[in-house]
């Protein structure tokens, strides 16, 4: 069956006093990889099993291909899951999974052989029909419960954080597979994470979520690089999040003018018009960390307080004369860097990567509780201004 | 995930019910509903002809005549029943006692020393389930008889040997008593016993406590449930016991409440008094009872 | 105070390593001789009267303390006593085996629908219910047996005594084991396998009835297991429930010939007969257990045996 269009209208689920999803409209076109990203609690996974049928909506509807499935039980949509725990069936064989749902759709039995066949052949397990579950390993009983979803064909397929019961060099192998799959079989993919990295790598497109409700929505990078609040910024990677006051607000031509503690500083993106207190964020990245005596605009003197080498990159942990605490990256090239732990260095904020965030009122502090999770290291702790 | 949990569970709330009320009718039925006949039983009179026990059904009619009757037995000038109870508390307390200090090294042992030969001893220790009740008693009877083996060895080692253990011992009742439910308590402080985790007992000895003191301020309290769940499933069912007295001994010496009950029963006329004293241990037994179902009941609400 | 280590952090000098004030007792490690000892102690004290008697069951003689021979005269050999050719050993084997089958057969379908009914339906009623069943576990069985009786001789007179009230009787008393071990059971697999069934078009007795079950299918042979045992072996409620000789199975025909009436060794080949009845039964649970469990990571026996302490 073609299609695979999912349009959620205003869905919201409570239970009892909790809201676990509050009012939320997203259209899914066929055939995109689209990610619910998010810490635990926000919504995403009820989200998902309501698509699936597992909950009923307590308002709002669930369009699959303009149909309103909202009251229809999950073996009457033309939705599969693949679970968290891959809820492999133990008692049977691999090709006895796969085969399972195949019955319900008076599959004649040759076929249904054949399609087994190709399905364990799309996930790379060719050869595995008679084994089972428990004979296989983590990575390969995820792939057993992907063929059993995919050879049913379904218009969607649902996953509910399927990579994470697997350790981080599996993982990101089998994002990239997972990717590479969904171009191939041409399904629109639901995908349910908290990990931002793998929402980021496999994801046509992507939804924020926080507290049930969808916080942004767009490309991974529009979300990355124009995050629309603090906690999309600070959720996805590391966004240096800072306290400044507006001296003077930007318009259409000139950029926003902000205090930092004692220094003026320029920026170039987000919400040039805010009015006096803002959040700022800057990508580790766009970083620059120079020796004290370098001058230029935007420069806020510091002191590195820690390296940390991480194999490929080196994480250079610096506090701003602010009291402000960055991070930022620089690769290993081979050359030796010009500062060590303790040394007084200049920091560079280039304008244009330096983002104006509204406020929401809470302590750098706190965002970071609520966005914690896979985040690179923070070693100096809370400390912010 | 205690919400999907409670979806699917309501969502599919008829299934439950219908899968239930098999079980649920028996249990009413042939549970339930007996013991109500007891009651109309013992509140009932008697058919002096044929001297059968008439049960009075509705309970505004029900006599007292039996009632008095047994309490003039326990406690009358006439009481015959007053020893028997006495001695049921006395040998299941004893019993009780003597199995709880054999079962609990055992099963500890067996769950937290056994290493790889733990399905060796488990599969020993389950054998005298399946070894039926019956032969059990027989071994031993046949092992304690005047001519048995336990009488031989004895006098081989210069010991009276002619006793007789079968004729009224309290001593071999109570050994009846244990060899019938030990098994039972092994199995339940085994099952207690191997839940819990090593690792406390790993950081208290880290922590610098000895061997002993690990024992007694760490295992012994996390033991405690094992061993309340142990005496519950050996007193009750023991405390209505009458056939070990009966094979072991079969002497008025030794009677228990259960033997009474048995006896009443079976004597003509009398069923209404049998029922009326059956009814006063299960009234004995009940608040005992109902705070065991009660305590498993949410000990596994927490564990959920 | 006067400690030649350093420490790293100043002012904690209650931190400091102190020298140890005795000695190590012992080794630490050593294996547990005397528990090992007492429990063996225990299991020769459980199993070698029983290993004798079964032995005895074989003797030429009619002596339980003297070995005159190895003979299966009390089976099929004697003419008069063996349990092939009297009549009332003989019909008690049969009884036995009809009872049992007949009790399991119908106790362990509605034990193991109350299991998984009880689980998910969260009421008062069924609160209330299972605690009905607990009680059943625990009561002792001469209660339960004395009130079934009366009943089914005062009330309900069209459950006949014998076999029909025996079976009846039971199979109450039965059905805490599987109610007990499957639910012990389906607390380990959760919802999510019918959850996956039905994602995949199940309906809902569909996936109870194709997941479900199978994935039950250990904890339902081995309460069967048990329930068959403990059939065999009942007595209490057999005889208060028994009609005329003929329907004797042989735990109640051993029960009461034990003192005087038939001979002893007779009565010891049939106890050694249920004995070996029950060990079947088990061994055959047993194995259908590991080969139905050869697709799982479970532990196996100990599970089993765990369900049963109401867990």
């Amino acid at each position: 069956m073609s299609g695979g269009n999912v349009k959620l209208e205003s869905l919201t689920k409570r239970f009892g006093d909790v809201v676990a999803v509050d009012d939320i409209s997203v259209e899914i076109q066929p055939g995109e990889f689209f990610s619910l990203l998010g810490p635990s609690g926000c919504g995403k996974t009820t989200t998902l099993r309501m698509v699936a049928g597992f909950e009923p909506p307590t308002d709002g509807t669930i369009l699959l291909d303009g149909v309103d499935v909202g009251n229809w039980g999950p073996n009457r949509r033309n939705v599969n899951t693949v679970f968290q725990s891959y809820a492999l069936f133990p008692f049977l064989t691999v090709a006895e999974n796969v085969a399972f749902g195949m019955k319900y759709k008076s599959v004649p039995k040759p076929e249904m052989k054949t399609r087994v066949a190709e399905a364990l052949e799309l996930v790379q397990l060719s050869g595995y029909e008679n084994r089972r579950p428990n004979q296989l390993s983590g990575g390969q009983q995820q792939r057993v419960a992907l063929a059993r979803a995919l050879v049913l064909r379904p218009s969607v397929l649902l996953l509910d954080e399927p990579l994470g019961a697997l350790d981080a060099k599996l993982r990101r192998t089998l994002q990239v597979e997972l990717g590479v799959l969904q171009k191939q079989v041409g399904i629109t993919f639901l995908y349910v994470t908290h990990d931002q990295e793998e929402a980021l790598t496999m994801s046509d497109r992507m939804a924020v979520m926080n507290h049930g409700r969808i916080v942004q929505l767009g490309t991974p990078e529009e979300v990355y690089n124009e995050p629309a609040d603090a906690y999309v910024a600070d959720f996805l990677g590391v966004s240096n999040l800072m306290d400044a006051q507006v001296e003077r607000a930007g318009d259409g031509t000139s950029p926003c003018r902000l205090r930092l503690g004692d220094f003026i500083l320029d920026a170039e993106a987000g919400q040039l018009d805010a009015t006096g207190a803002v959040k700022l964020a800057i990508r580790p990245e766009r970083i620059h960390v120079n020796p004290y005596e370098t001058g230029g605009a935007n420069r806020v003197p510091g002191m590195v307080e820690r390296l940390v080498f991480l194999g490929s990159t080196t994480h250079v942990y610096v506090r701003l004369a602010t009291g402000a605490a960055l991070q930022t990256l620089v690769r290993n090239d081979g050359g030796e860097l010009p500062y060590s732990q303790g040394t007084p260095v200049s920091v560079a904020l280039p304008a244009d990567a330096l983002r104006v965030l509204p406020d929401p009122g809470v302590s750098v502090a706190e965002i970071r509780d609520e966005t914690a999770g896979d985040q690179l290291l923070d070693l100096t702790g809370t400390s912010t201004s | 995930m205690g919400r999907r949990q409670d979806t699917y569970d309501r969502r599919n709330r008829w299934l439950w019910i219908g899968l239930a009320a098999p079980g649920a009718i028996w249990l009413l039925v042939l549970f339930v509903a007996p013991f109500y006949v007891m009651l109309s039983v013992a509140g009932g009179s008697v058919n002096s002809f044929f001297q059968t026990a008439v049960p009075i059904w509705n309970p505004l009619q029900w006599s007292s005549a039996n009632l008095t009757a047994v309490w003039h037995d326990i406690v009358g000038p006439g009481s015959f029943l007053g020893p028997p109870a006495l001695r049921t508390v006395l040998y299941t307390a004893i019993a009780t006692v003597i199995s709880l200090a054999i079962a609990y090294p055992v099963a500890y042992f067996v769950s937290r020393y056994a290493g790889r030969r733990k399905t060796l001893f488990l599969v020993l220790l389950i054998a005298p389930f399946w070894v039926s009740y019956m032969m059990r008693m027989l071994a031993w009877i046949d092992l304690l008889q005047q001519g048995g083996f336990f009488n031989r060895a004895l006098s081989f080692v210069g010991l009276p040997g002619n006793t007789d253990w079968l004729g009224g011992k309290s001593v071999t009742v109570i050994m009846g008593l244990v060899y019938g439910y030990i098994p039972y308590l092994i199995l339940v402080l085994y099952a207690f016993l191997d839940r819990i985790d090593q690792s406390l007992i790993e950081a208290a000895r880290d922590l610098g406590l000895s061997k002993w003191r690990t024992f007694w301020s760490v295992t012994v309290p996390l033991s405690k449930p094992a061993i309340i769940a142990g005496t519950f499933i050996t007193v009750l069912p023991m405390l209505g016991d009458y056939f070990t007295n009966q094979l072991m001994s079969g002497a008025p010496s030794t009677t228990m409440i259960g033997n009474a009950i048995e006896g009443q029963l079976e004597s003509p006329g009398q069923t209404g008094q049998g029922a009326v004293l059956a009814l006063m241990l299960l009234v004995v037994l009940l608040i005992p009872m109902i705070y065991y179902v009660v305590s498993t009941a949410r000990t596994s609400r927490e564990m959920a | 105070m006067a400690s030649t280590v350093e420490t790293p952090v100043s002012g904690a000098s209650h931190l400091e390593p102190v020298a140890w004030r005795s000695r190590p007792r012992g080794n630490p490690w050593r294996r547990p001789w005397a528990m090992e000892g007492f429990t063996w102690l225990y299991i020769i004290w459980s199993i070698v009267p029983i290993a004798i008697a079964v032995l005895f069951s074989f003797n030429k003689g009619a002596s339980q303390a003297t070995w005159q021979g190895f003979s299966t005269k009390w089976y099929v050999g004697s003419q008069v006593t063996s349990v092939l050719h009297n009549p009332s050993l003989h019909h008690a084997v049969i009884q036995t085996l009809v009872l049992g089958g007949l009790t399991t057969a119908i106790c362990v379908p509605i034990g193991v629908g109350f299991a998984i009914g009880i689980d998910r339906w969260h009421s008062r009623t069924s609160n209330g219910l299972n605690f009905v069943m607990i009680f059943s576990f625990v009561i002792p069985e001469l209660l339960l047996a004395v009130a079934l009786f009366l009943l089914v001789t005062q009330a309900l007179t069209f459950i006949r005594l014998g076999t029909p009230a025996e079976v009846a009787g039971l199979v109450v008393w039965n059905i805490s084991w599987p109610a007990i071990i499957v639910r012990a059971r389906l607390a380990s697999i959760g919802r999510t396998y019918e959850e996956a069934a039905a994602d995949l078009g199940a309906s809902r007795m569909g996936a109870i009835y194709r997941v479900l079950i199978p994935l039950l299918m250990p904890a339902i042979f081995a309460s069967a297991v048990l329930v068959f045992a403990s059939t065999v072996d009942d007595f209490v409620i057999v005889e208060q429930l028994s009609s005329t000789a003929n329907t004797q199975p042989m735990s109640v025909l051993i029960y009461s010939n034990v003192h005087g009436g038939l001979s002893g060794p007779s009565l010891n080949a049939l106890a050694t007969i249920m004995l070996f009845v029950s060990l079947l039964a088990a061994l055959i649970g047993f194995v259908a257990y590991r080969w139905m469990t050869r697709g799982e990571r479970t532990k196996g026996t100990t599970e089993a045996l765990t369900g049963i302490a109401g867990i």
